[in-house]
């Protein structure tokens, strides 16, 4: 093979945002290994200035003419883009939030935006891959960097504990991953691209054989992991409970939107001949992570754990969209998780900020909080209360969109799941904010009544507040000016060829398919 | 080189039974130690399917990557670690034991139901022997080009975090007049940290 | 380029003559040469032991043996039948199995190595594509060996040497293998015979020393380093680790490490002389002696000599290195610890990463030379 040839066959031009973000994580590690730690005056901002690069990147690959690159290995549709966008979004905020957490803990900022920028790359590539290869090498880079990150504060042992735990849980979700994997090409006679190995399984045979039903429960196992659905869900607590606290932000947002993405990629794609097992599975993951994330956090005491719980309810409402599958169901999904982004990382943002002032994460310490800083009390309400589907804000519509999808498409069961859920995760948001807000003075926790005076000009505070206003502003707003951001979504799933194919053929399945979901559904009330 | 068809099968067999018998060592036995010699046995065993598969380069790499270096870092970790520790018999062990056993066996059944009934599409392809060095090379640079660079970003984000992970902080002798220090506190508050005068050269 | 000798068809043909059946003709022949190289490695087992008491006594002016055997030729074997009767003793409260197996593992993998040194066109065990690559891949196997005999002695001082053993030898695997490749960018084979040819052709000129000038320096370090032979001699320091991981073993056993060291290191010197030194290549090239004698390269007679000259360069060269190694020996002081891995990671791993990737550009630029 000529290498000119070659080199336009590969199309690496889709590739361009990673290469951004690739070449800016090398920067900042070699400018960090030359300037030292004063370089962690720069280091932060470049980062975001390449991945804010890479965003400009992204939008110019939107819609673009040839999006298959790497022979088949790298699909830059329109999927693809919005979700490689979420992931850089939301790493994008995590930065900022954590210039001053990570040198207020006496680690190197440096090589944590290095790790964090790797997680970032793995998951934007995760997103794209169209190849089984690229698929795991994208899956191992995003998590052993999760791992990573979050052992990153070493001199603390749940830091410690915490990744030592995903480590192994992780470890053991790929592995199970792999063989699936590994199955899908032994089934496929030696097939690696999700396009060919659908093909040759289409052409194999018309009813599904046991090896890719095996093949598809071990699949789902790696990418349940991922999005921490129940009941793959046991590491999230603990590790969202030890864990740096905006790596716990960058988890819950980024890495969870790659397991998505890699979900819708590879079950639309690889298993249409299995769809209904899958449709069954993922109702059963949707209802068990609605309930079970959302009745456990009820009885959370710590502030991570109670937004642990949170994001593995979130999760559930989520897989409503995938169940579905129309085009409202996939296009409710990426809105979901760009409102999710914001309001669930303006969240965390405002747990940091309190636990930098005060030292601590439990809920009983917010009480009074309105006396002492109504900005971050102003802040953590409204995250919450969006996160818990309060109209006018962003998580309403969100909620709203899935809902609306879910019922047009006939699955009745499981959307009153989960308006019964949500209804119940109300009390446990509005809990928080009724603690911060109505307490009387004399009823302040030790921690507030010593919370120190606010000073935003401390090296690393301003960039903590900026990513609270963005993301705030976000939240209030997304929900009133949704248009662009529902236009967006839509315009996503319309301009990928592969959705669209699966939705007319959905549409075709529709009748069974609908009775099958309702009665899984209804069954469990 | 294609071996004659008996010796392929006796090797199979030989390979198979040496492995699965270390696979069970280093699974049942209690010494740790003796868990992770068998571990390489395993690697070694399953070297010798690949050269049985026709594939040497595979072979090759998978002797010098799992047991010159998985396993010989297993082991270094076990022999640096290695406390001896007496742990309350737990009550009931054995309930836990016959569960695992069972759910074990219940997978292995699964699995080789599904091995047998399942028609796998094989490949009519002749094995390419030892030309796969130069395949290798060829699907590395074309169409395996994405994943063969990223890993080259994974492994050395696995070394950054490696050295991270394992090195000692040294702080400076005199704290800098920290205005901070008041201000905000974390809960991930540095403990003992080396001081940075004493030599730490050593290691 | 002419083929040379094939023994092996030749030896195959002389016995279907005499009526066998091709197979068992073939049978026959396979054990042939690996009992034949097995006795060559450990007479040269005998030849090296030798070289290096009789060099060493040259270094520090002494005679060293003189009365086994003419010139204390038999020394070596007199050592040898000294600890098979030994007393094999394993510590009360060491690990019998582990003990036992130790020394083994550490043997095997460097005998095995032979299986693709060449000391002619034909005259190689098996030439296997992956080539090199397997010497690499086994010579790899020897840390689980030293530490399990390290761990099994039950001994600080022997876990100790086990655990820096492991430590040494992986810290120079890499820039080994990374000069290693470096070669074989240049003959695009990782076959040792395919390596050996490339460098044929120009005589002395020829050989990748000249074109591997910082290669070859960081393979004889490091190569050095595997063996760990002085100046690297951590592992069984005697002022700090009494005698490393041999501390405990007596007998039979130690021989099997005693045996091991210096198989290899000849194993290394032959791997050097067939990387760099042009293997069986004579420093002229043989058809210009073929054609200055006026006689055809295919004569036989030609061919049966230029075979015997093939074997006595190789060892000649790798002969040549081991003499090397033992002046090293007593003109080198030993590094610390921390000095030889700071030597090999923070030194010869860059430096070798450079050197790969200049050879790469090299062979860009200069294909003629650098084997397009």
């Amino acid at each position: 093979m000529d290498f000119s040839a070659l080199a336009a066959q590969l199309n690496a031009g889709a590739i361009l945002p990673e290469g951004i973000v690739i070449i800016t994580l090398i920067t900042v590690l070699v400018g960090d290994l030359i300037g030292g730690r004063a370089s962690s005056r720069w280091t932060p901002y470049l980062a975001i200035a390449g991945l804010f690069a890479a965003i400009v990147a992204l939008v110019y690959q939107w819609d673009t003419a040839n999006p298959i690159a790497f022979l088949g290995g790298f699909n830059s549709d329109a999927l693809s883009v919005v979700f490689r966008g979420i992931i850089v979004l939301s790493a994008m905020i995590t930065v900022p939030m954590s210039i001053r957490y990570v040198e207020q803990s006496g680690t190197s900022l440096a090589e944590f935006i290095v790790i964090l920028m790797t997680a970032t790359l793995g998951g934007m590539v995760l997103s794209g891959a169209d190849e089984l290869v690229t698929i795991f090498v994208a899956l191992e880079t995003l998590s052993i960097s999760s791992y990573l990150l979050t052992g990153y504060m070493k001199r603390d042992p749940r830091s410690n504990e915490a990744a030592l735990k995903y480590l192994l849980i992780g470890a053991a979700s790929s592995a199970i991953f792999l063989y699936g994997v590994s199955l899908l090409y032994g089934l496929s006679g030696g097939q690696t691209r999700l396009s060919a190995i659908a093909a040759q399984l289409a052409a194999d045979s018309s009813d599904a054989p046991i090896g890719l039903v095996v093949a598809l429960v071990f699949v789902i196992a790696g990418i349940a992991f991922k999005i921490a659905a129940v009941p793959f869900h046991q590491w999230t607590p603990d590790v969202y409970e030890g864990s740096p606290t905006p790596v716990v932000a960058f988890l819950s947002v980024g890495s969870k939107a790659a397991g998505f993405a890699l979900a819708i990629r590879l079950l639309v794609s690889v298993f249409p001949l299995v769809s209904e097992q899958w449709h069954f599975v993922f109702t059963a993951l949707a209802i068990l992570s609605m309930v079970l994330g959302n009745v456990v956090a009820l009885a959370q005491t710590s502030m991570k754990r109670l937004l642990a719980y949170s994001s593995i309810a979130q999760a559930g409402f989520v897989m409503i969209g995938l169940i579905v599958g129309t085009e409202a169901g996939y296009a409710s999904m990426v809105f979901y998780l760009l409102v999710y982004l914001f309001m669930n990382l303006g969240g965390f943002t405002c747990v940091i900020l309190f636990s930098l002032r005060t030292g601590t994460d439990q809920i009983s310490e917010y009480s009074g909080l309105y006396q002492k800083d109504p900005l971050l009390t102003l802040g953590l309400s409204i995250c919450l209360l969006s996160l818990g589907g309060i109209p006018p804000l962003a998580g309403f519509f969100g909620k709203l969109y899935i809902f609306w999808a879910g019922w047009q498409a006939g699955a009745y069961g499981l959307v009153l799941v989960g308006l019964i859920t949500s209804v119940i995760s109300i009390y446990y948001y509005i809990r928080v904010i009724k603690m911060m807000v109505v307490k009387e003075p004399q009823e302040m926790s030790d921690s507030v009544k010593n919370y120190p005076p606010m000073r935003w000009n401390l090296p690393g505070m301003r960039p903590l507040q900026v990513s609270l206003v963005v993301a705030l502003v976000a939240t209030s707003l997304a929900g009133i000016l949704s248009n662009p951001l529902f236009t967006l979504a839509n315009d996503s799933i319309t301009h990928t060829p592969l959705l669209k194919a699966a939705i007319a053929e959905q549409a075709a399945a529709m009748v069974s398919h609908t009775e099958t979901v309702e009665t899984i559904a209804i069954a469990p009330q | 080189m294609t071996l004659a068809e008996g010796v392929q099968l006796v090797s199979f067999g030989l390979l198979a039974a040496m492995m699965i018998a270390a696979a069970l060592g280093v699974v049942l036995l209690s010494n740790i130690v003796y868990s992770a010699f068998l571990l390489g046995i395993v690697f070694v065993s399953i070297s010798g399917m690949y050269v049985l598969l026709n594939a040497g380069f595979v072979a090759a790499a998978q002797i010098l990557i799992y047991v010159g270096a998985v396993n010989v870092l297993i082991l270094f970790g076990i022999m640096l670690v290695n406390k001896r520790e007496d742990f309350a018999p737990v009550r009931r062990a054995w309930l836990g034991k016959v569960a695992t056993g069972a759910v074990c066996l219940g997978l292995f059944a699964l699995l080789s139901t599904m091995v047998l009934g399942t028609p796998w599409a094989l490949s009519s392809e002749a094995a390419i022997g030892d030309g796969a060095t130069v395949m290798i090379g060829l699907h590395f640079f074309s169409d395996f080009l994405l994943p063969f660079e990223l890993a080259s970003v994974l492994l050395l984000i696995a070394l950054v975090g490696a050295i991270i992970l394992a090195r000692r902080e040294f702080i400076p002798d005199e704290m800098p007049q920290d205005t901070v220090g008041d201000a905000l506190k974390l809960p991930e508050r540095p403990r003992e940290l080396v001081p940075a005068s004493r030599d730490g050269a050593e290691s | 380029m002419s083929q040379g000798i094939d023994l092996q068809s030749s030896f195959v043909q002389l016995l279907v003559q005499l009526g066998l059946p091709p197979g068992a003709a073939k049978a026959l022949w396979m054990p042939l040469p690996m009992t034949l190289i097995l006795i060559a490695a450990t007479v040269s087992i005998f030849v090296t032991v030798w070289l290096e008491r009789k060099i060493s006594a040259a270094a520090q002016q002494r005679i060293g043996p003189e009365y086994a055997g003419p010139l204390g030729t038999l020394q070596a074997a007199a050592d040898g039948i000294k600890l098979l009767f030994k007393e094999d003793i394993v510590p009360a409260k060491a690990d019998a199995l582990l003990f036992t197996l130790g020394p083994a593992i550490v043997v095997i993998p460097v005998f095995l190595s032979y299986l693709i040194v060449p000391f002619g066109q034909n005259m190689v065990i098996t030439d296997i594509g992956v080539g090199i690559f397997l010497w690499i891949a086994l010579s790899s196997i020897t840390p689980i060996g030293l530490l399990m005999s390290g761990y099994s002695s039950n001994n600080k001082y022997s876990l100790l040497g086990g655990l820096r053993a492991a430590a040494q030898s992986i810290s120079y695997e890499l820039p080994l293998a990374l000069s290693v490749l470096a070669v074989v960018m240049m003959s695009n084979s990782l076959s040792t015979i395919d390596i050996v040819q490339q460098q044929s052709g120009y005589g002395i000129l020829g050989w990748n020393v000249w074109r591997q000038p910082v290669g070859f320096l960081i393979f004889w370090i490091a190569a050095l380093a595997e063996c760990e032979r002085l100046p690297f001699d951590l592992p069984e320091a005697e002022e700090e680790l009494v005698a490393g991981y041999q501390t405990e073993y007596t007998g039979m056993k130690f021989g099997l490490f005693y045996v091991g060291s210096y198989v290899n290191l000849v194993l290394s010197s032959l791997i050097f002389a067939i990387l760099y030194l042009g293997g069986w290549d004579f420093p002229i090239p043989i058809d210009w002696v073929a054609g200055a004698l006026g006689v055809s390269e295919t004569t036989p007679w030609l061919q049966v000599v230029f075979a015997a000259l093939g074997i006595m360069m190789t060892v000649l060269k790798a002969y040549l290195l081991v003499f090397l190694a033992v002046l090293l020996r007593w003109t080198v002081p030993r590094v610390r610890i921390d000095q030889l891995l700071d030597l090999g990671w923070k030194f010869l791993l860059p430096v070798s990463l450079v050197n790969l990737l200049l050879t790469a550009a090299l062979k860009i630029t200069f294909p003629i030379a650098f084997g397009g």
